[in-house]
C-alpha cells in the first residue's frame, strides 16, 4: 500500500480540496468537530454472479481492514487496505463464455491489492480532506488523489463541500492485447447539504468527469472505444426520521450522463428499523435504468460474435470502427433487493450481516431499446462486517 | 446541447440554493434541536466499507458510476 505522497500532496494542497473514500464525515452537516472516537473495522463480501446456461460466472471474495482515529481533536486519520480475489469466467461478447473457461481449463483467477490513506483537518466553520489510493492487480494499476473543502453556514444548517480528484490507471493485459496503456480522469463535485427540520436532511450533488485514454475491454472481441470519456451526474438524497416508532428513511435519486451516449437513472431507498436490544434491520430496493452506448452492437442471433459482419467490413476494406459488443453497455434496466441486520454488542462493538440480490434485464429498461439478444443476468452478494470504536 | 445541459444545471443548482437556504421548511433548527439529526443513520454518509463494496460492484456491472463525491480508486473489473 502506498502512503501519501508528499510531492503530490504538495500539488493538491494550494487547491484546498480534499475527499476520503473511507473518511466517515464528508458529508455531514454538522462535519467541522473532529470525531471523538476512533473505529476500527472489518468487512467481508462474497459475490457471486450467474446467467442461463453457465450457472456460476464471476465469484469474488473481498476482505477490508479500515481504521479512522481522532488527532488532538483538530484532525483525523482514515485508511483502509482491501484484498480480493475474483475467480470465474467473463464474457468474450455479449453474454457468451468460452467453452474453455467455463469447464475450469482456463478461469480468471485474478488477485488484487487495494489502499486508501487520508487526513482531515477541522476548522471553525469546515474542514479540509486530502486523500491518495493505490490499487493493484495482474493486469491493472490505479492511482488516485483527492482533495475536498467543506464550509458551514453559522447556524450550520447548510452545508457546501466542493472537491477534486485525479486518477491515473495503467493497463497490462495478460492476453497482450493492451500492452502499458494508459488511462488519465479528473473529476469535481460540489454538494449542498440542508437542514430542513428537526427530522430532515436533504442533499444535493454535483459532480463532472473527464478521461482520456483507454477505455476499451482487452479481453473482449473486437472491443474498440473512444479515447476520451465525459460524463454529468446530478443527485439528491433525503434522510427523514420517523419519531414514532424509530425508524429512518433513505431515499435517493442520481441522472447521469457521459459520452457514450448513455443516460442512467439510480433510484434507492432504504428504511433502517430499530429494534429493541440494540437491533437494527433495514430492508433496501434499488432500481436501475440505462440507455445504451451509441456504440454498442446488438446480438444477432443469425450472426454470433458478428463474425460475418466483421469479415464482411474487412473484405470492403472498411476500418472496423468504434463498437463494442459488451453487455454492460447495451440498455437494461436492474432491481436489487436487500436486507441488513446490525447488532451492537457491549457499547463499543457492531456486528452486521447483509444479504442482496441483484436481476438486470434487457427488458426493464425504463427507456426501452433492450437488446433482447441478451441473457439475464443475475448477481447475489453478501456483507459480513465487524467494528469497534475506540 | 452540452451548454444547455449546464445552464440547466446551474439554474437548477440556483433554484435549490434559494429554496433551501433561506427559511427551509418552517423556522431555521436550533442547535439545541439537533438531536435526531446528530443520530448516525440521519448522516449521509452510511457504512463506508459497505458502500464502497456496494459501489465497486455496480460500476463494474452498469455503465454509469460516482455521483456522491470525488475519491476512491479504479480496477480493472470485468
Amino acid at each position: 500500500m502506498k502512503s501519501l505522497q508528499t510531492k503530490k500532496t504538495h500539488v493538491l494542497g494550494a487547491a484546498l480540496f480534499a475527499a476520503a473514500m473511507a473518511l466517515p464525515l464528508s458529508d455531514a452537516a454538522f462535519a467541522e468537530a473532529a470525531p471523538e472516537r476512533g473505529i476500527v473495522a472489518f468487512k467481508y463480501l462474497n459475490y457471486q454472479d450467474s446467467q442461463p446456461v453457465y450457472t456460476d460466472r464471476i465469484g469474488v471474495n473481498a476482505y477490508t481492514v479500515s481504521v479512522m482515529a481522532p488527532i488532538a481533536g483538530k484532525w483525523s486519520i482514515s485508511t483502509s487496505y482491501t484484498y480480493d480475489s475474483v475467480t470465474g469466467a467473463s464474457p468474450y461478447y455479449h453474454d457468451f463464455v468460452e467453452p474453455e473457461m467455463i469447464s475450469g481449463a482456463s478461469p480468471i483467477r485474478e488477485q488484487r491489492y487495494a489502499g486508501d490513506l487520508s487526513l482531515t483537518r477541522y476548522l471553525p466553520q469546515g474542514s479540509v480532506t486530502v486523500g491518495s489510493s493505490y490499487s493493484e492487480e495482474n493486469d491493472y494499476i490505479s492511482r488516485g488523489y483527492s482533495a475536498q473543502v467543506s464550509i458551514s453556514t453559522e447556524d450550520k444548517n447548510t452545508t457546501f463541500t466542493l472537491g477534486g480528484s485525479y486518477n491515473t490507471d495503467t493497463i497490462n493485459s495478460s492476453n497482450s492485447i493492451a500492452h502499458d496503456r494508459e488511462k488519465r480522469t479528473v473529476a469535481g463535485a460540489f454538494g449542498i447539504t440542508q437542514v430542513l427540520t428537526k427530522q430532515d436532511i436533504v442533499q444535493l450533488n454535483l459532480g463532472y468527469s473527464k478521461g482520456r485514454g483507454y477505455f476499451d475491454d482487452p479481453y473482449k472481441s473486437n472491443d474498440l472505444r473512444p479515447d476520451r470519456r465525459e460524463s454529468k451526474t446530478v443527485m439528491t438524497r433525503w434522510n427523514h426520521h420517523f419519531d414514532a416508532i424509530d425508524g429512518t428513511s433513505h431515499l435517493s435519486y442520481r441522472y447521469y450522463t457521459d459520452s457514450f451516449g448513455i443516460k442512467a437513472h439510480t433510484f434507492g431507498l432504504e428504511y433502517l428499523q430499530s429494534l429493541p436490544h440494540d437491533w437494527t434491520v433495514t430492508p433496501s430496493v434499488r432500481f436501475y435504468s440505462q440507455t445504451a452506448a451509441d456504440f454498442y452492437l446488438p446480438v444477432d442471433p443469425e450472426d454470433p460474435g458478428r463474425e460475418n459482419y466483421f469479415f464482411d467490413l474487412f473484405m470492403a476494406g472498411t476500418p472496423f470502427g468504434i463498437l463494442s459488443m459488451d453487455q454492460r453497455l447495451s440498455s437494461f434496466g436492474a432491481l436489487t433487493l436487500g436486507i441488513k441486520i446490525e447488532k451492537r454488542i457491549a457499547k463499543d462493538w457492531i456486528v452486521d450481516l447483509k444479504f442482496e440480490n441483484y436481476e438486470q434485464r434487457a427488458g426493464w429498461s425504463m427507456t426501452g431499446g433492450g437488446d433482447p439478444g441478451l441473457k439475464p443476468f443475475s448477481a447475489s452478494f453478501v456483507q459480513f462486517g465487524l467494528s469497534r470504536e475506540f | 446541447m452540452k451548454k444547455n445541459v449546464l445552464l440547466k444545471s446551474v439554474y437548477a443548482l440556483l433554484l435549490m440554493m434559494l429554496a433551501l437556504s433561506g427559511c427551509s421548511i418552517g423556522p431555521a433548527v436550533q442547535p439545541w434541536e439537533k438531536e435526531t439529526l446528530a443520530r448516525p443513520e440521519m448522516t449521509f454518509e452510511g457504512d463506508p466499507l459497505d458502500n464502497k463494496y456496494t459501489e465497486h460492484i455496480y460500476s463494474s456491472k452498469e455503465a454509469a458510476s460516482g455521483g456522491s463525491g470525488v475519491g476512491g480508486g479504479g480496477c480493472g473489473c470485468n
